[in-house]
């Protein structure tokens, strides 16, 4: 066997493997509740991809649907591949996010009589700077101070979602009393949708309106080539790299440590923002409750993790993770089974990256890999990184 | 090594496909002359012991009863409203329910695409992102007059105090609210008025915590008012409002839930005022299964049955089970009409 399907083959058996081993696992615990696994993972299956639906649903829109999850999934994704690549855990891809929507909702309110080739690159550049910020505050105080990166994301998460509230509960972006969403963003600041949202037009049976797909999935590929290209083609991304795999040989070497990690973290940042701001302009066009519990930006460590922090890999992930969460709603609505499915199989997915099973068995037994493997300063998944960081580099 | 993994994977996926292909010939078959009804849940879930839990309650009702075919979508996030309304409403359902102000966005949006089908929401209407109802001609809105469930636990309160069986008997009853928005000050105005109906003398104490998630601050606001004397604590702020009633069973005195049956949240609670959401889905259904759609607002009250109370962690006197049998009779009958703003 050639050396380079060998290595191709090594580096996707842990994704693919823990994947298998979640439909699996999954299977059988639909099975034991006594129902029919098969048809569950039909459903999902259908409104996750849009094949092989049986009881009337549209193909195109549950295509549609899903990438409408995909698109922020993937920037998110992005914004801790990134930090991975560098030795660095960001855990806050979700209060990032909301800065950036935050700031885009803000810049789209204030300025909403503003055309759209002047507002709509506002907010979308609005949405990044504020990310930017948002992950750029762990970052020098990683590179000053040497604050765990891990814990300064976590709490920052807790910032943004309490400044949400504020805004939009008694703050200055709430609608009226009792309320708790902001106005409207100016239509000059939304991101148009593929399709019109006309009613009255009939696309492949359905009114366009229904298909909710929009430029952000432009941006949020571009983001992804944006992230490759920066990682593989230029001499940032390489000290990116040198200095996730060991700090005191880049410095040996020449690099700055902490300049690196500075802006790897102000980067990343700004690839989250720009996740919140494309929802914000191009799903929800305003600031809703809905903020307060949703969970794209820690769907994000998995998809960067299950997309081993390569770009391909990530939209893969990010297409995986969307698919089974529009799917959800149709399996259970066609098959009869609890949606909350979808979140055990997306543990199980998560839980077999970390326990390395797949890894475990290549090495052979006995399970487990030797500690002195691992520099001990490094955070628990860097390992992973580390180890994807030895697949080879893509092109796209 | 790789090799055998790749023959590995093969044979699972060959598998998987296989399962699939099977999976889509067994469903199908859908008997003609069936209404299809969908309810969507919000981000509460079915198993929230309270509005989607009783709307799921109401489908099954209605299944047990006509000719339907039930299905029922939970959303885990806000993302997944236009989604869920979406997939029923291109299947052609005869009815799609959204449970909750929260979807009232949702609602406004989808039955805007698909005129031809017809939306009930529980509590809201379809709006459009302002928050200003849309009134398309294929949305009801089912509304509760909350202030028929806040009399019947206001006479509670009130003859407890008048009759000195509260636990401290100063004539004093709170009232712990969310956020001073119309259907929270429905339930207060329907308390406080009983309350006073019974008692004349009676100070009701209102309190607002600005939150309908954070028991804590609930809690704070009911030991403040038990501090003032309070002796029966009526919660009307959702999850905030558990506090509330924790407040009151570490206080000694009794509380009063709010929207679905609450005796499990607290040994205290004496009481809940019920919105039933259940009667709601279920009138909602038979409605459009007996042809009788109608848009606009559909008012559930004590006269229709779709509000009432329930006794809880508390075995009323006789005196005091006739008085409510005797003013419920007189609010069903038009005889008392319990105000919807707070007196």
């Amino acid at each position: 066997m050639p050396p380079i399907v060998r290595r191709l083959a090594g580096g996707l058996a842990m994704p693919f493997g823990s994947v298998v081993f979640a439909f699996v696992v999954g299977a059988l615990i639909v099975g034991v509740t006594g129902a029919n696994p098969f048809s569950a993972y039909a459903g999902l299956i259908c409104g996750g991809l849009g094949i092989g639906c049986t009881q009337g649903e549209n193909p195109a829109l549950e295509i549609s649907n899903t990438i409408v999850f995909v698109i922020p999934l993937i920037t998110t994704g992005v914004a801790v591949a990134l930090p991975f690549r560098a030795g660095l855990f960001n855990i806050g891809a979700e209060g990032q996010l909301l800065a950036g929507s935050m700031a885009c909702a803000a810049i789209g309110i204030k300025f909403n009589t503003l055309p759209s080739p002047i507002l709509l690159p506002m907010v979308l550049l609005g949405g990044m700077a504020a990310g930017a910020v948002w992950a750029g505050i762990p970052g020098v105080l990683k590179a000053v101070v040497g604050a765990h990166e891990v814990v300064t994301t976590i709490m920052l998460n807790y910032v943004a979602q309490w400044l949400l509230r504020f805004l939009i509960i008694g703050g200055p972006l709430q609608l009226g009393p009792g309320t708790s969403k902001s106005l409207p963003i100016g239509d000059g600041a939304r991101l148009a949708t593929l399709l019109p949202a006309d009613n009255s037009l009939i696309v492949l049976g359905l009114p366009s309106s229904v298909f909710r797909v929009h430029t952000g999935l432009l941006i949020a590929l571009a983001a992804a080539a944006l992230f490759a290209f920066l990682l593989w083609r230029t001499s940032f991304g390489y000290e990116i790299r040198a200095v996730g795999q060991s700090q005191k040989a880049a410095r040996y070497a020449g690099v700055s440590v902490r300049r690196t990690i500075i802006l790897t973290m102000l980067i990343a940042g700004a690839f989250s923002g720009l996740a919140g701001a494309i929802q914000i302009a191009g799903v929800d066009h305003n600031l809703t409750d809905k903020y307060f519990s949703d969970t794209t930006g820690f769907d994000a460590i998995a998809v960067a993790l299950l997309g081993l922090g390569s770009a391909v890999g990530i939209v893969l992930a990010s297409v995986l993770f969307g698919a089974l969460h529009s799917g959800g709603a149709i399996m259970q609505s066609d098959a009869g089974i609890s949606s909350n499915l979808v979140l055990v199989l997306q543990a199980l997915i998560l839980f077999s990256i970390a326990a390395n099973f797949v890894g475990a068995i290549r090495r052979g037994l006995p399970i487990g890999r030797k500690p002195s493997a691992l520099p001990p300063e490094l955070p628990p998944a860097a390992g992973l990184m580390s180890e994807a960081a030895t697949a080879p580099p893509e092109t796209a | 090594m790789a090799h055998k993994q790749f023959r590995f994977l093969g044979v699972v996926a060959a598998a998987m496909v296989l399962a699939v292909a099977c999976g889509g010939t067994s469903g199908g078959g859908t008997p003609t002359k069936t209404f299809k009804i969908g309810l969507v849940t919000d981000i509460g879930g079915l198993n929230d012991k309270s509005f989607n839990h009783l709307a799921d309650v109401g489908l099954e009702k209605a299944k047990a009863e006509f000719k339907i075919q039930a299905d029922v979508k939970e959303s885990k996030s806000g993302d997944d409203y236009v989604p869920n309304l979406t997939d029923f409403a291109t299947k052609s359902y005869d009815l799609v329910i959204g449970v909750g102000f929260l979807m009232q966005e949702a609602v406004g949006t989808v039955s805007g695409t698909f005129p031809n089908v017809h939306f009930s929401i529980i509590d809201g209407a379809g709006t459009d992102a302002k928050g200003v109802d849309l009134k398309h001609s294929n949305v009801q809105s089912l509304f509760f007059k909350e202030q028929d469930a806040g009399a019947m636990v206001g006479v509670i309160a009130g003859w407890l105090e008048k009759n000195g069986k509260a636990k401290k008997n100063k004539h004093v009853v709170g009232a712990v609210g969310g956020i001073s928005i119309p259907p929270v000050n429905h339930y207060i105005a329907g308390y406080k008025w009983a309350a006073k109906m019974e008692d004349p003398s009676v100070n009701v104490l209102v309190g607002y915590s600005n939150n309908f998630t954070d028991p804590a601050k609930c809690k704070g606001q009911a030991q403040t008012q038990i501090g003032q004397g309070a002796d029966v604590i009526f919660q009307v702020a959702g999850g905030c409002g558990l506090g509330a009633l924790q407040a009151a069973g570490q206080g000694g005195v009794y509380s009063v839930g709010v929207d679905a049956d609450q005796k499990d949240a607290d040994a205290s609670v004496i009481a809940s005022a019920l919105k039933k959401v259940d009667v709601a889905t279920y009138t909602a259904i038979k409605n459009v299964v007996n042809g009788q759609f109608q848009s606009g607002a559909l008012t559930f009250s004590i006269a229709n049955e779709g509000a009432g109370y329930a006794i809880d962690n508390f075995d009323p006197p006789a005196e005091l089970k006739t008085e409510l049998d005797k003013i419920q009779a007189q609010i069903k009958s038009g005889a008392l009409t319990p105000p919807a703003d707070i007196p």
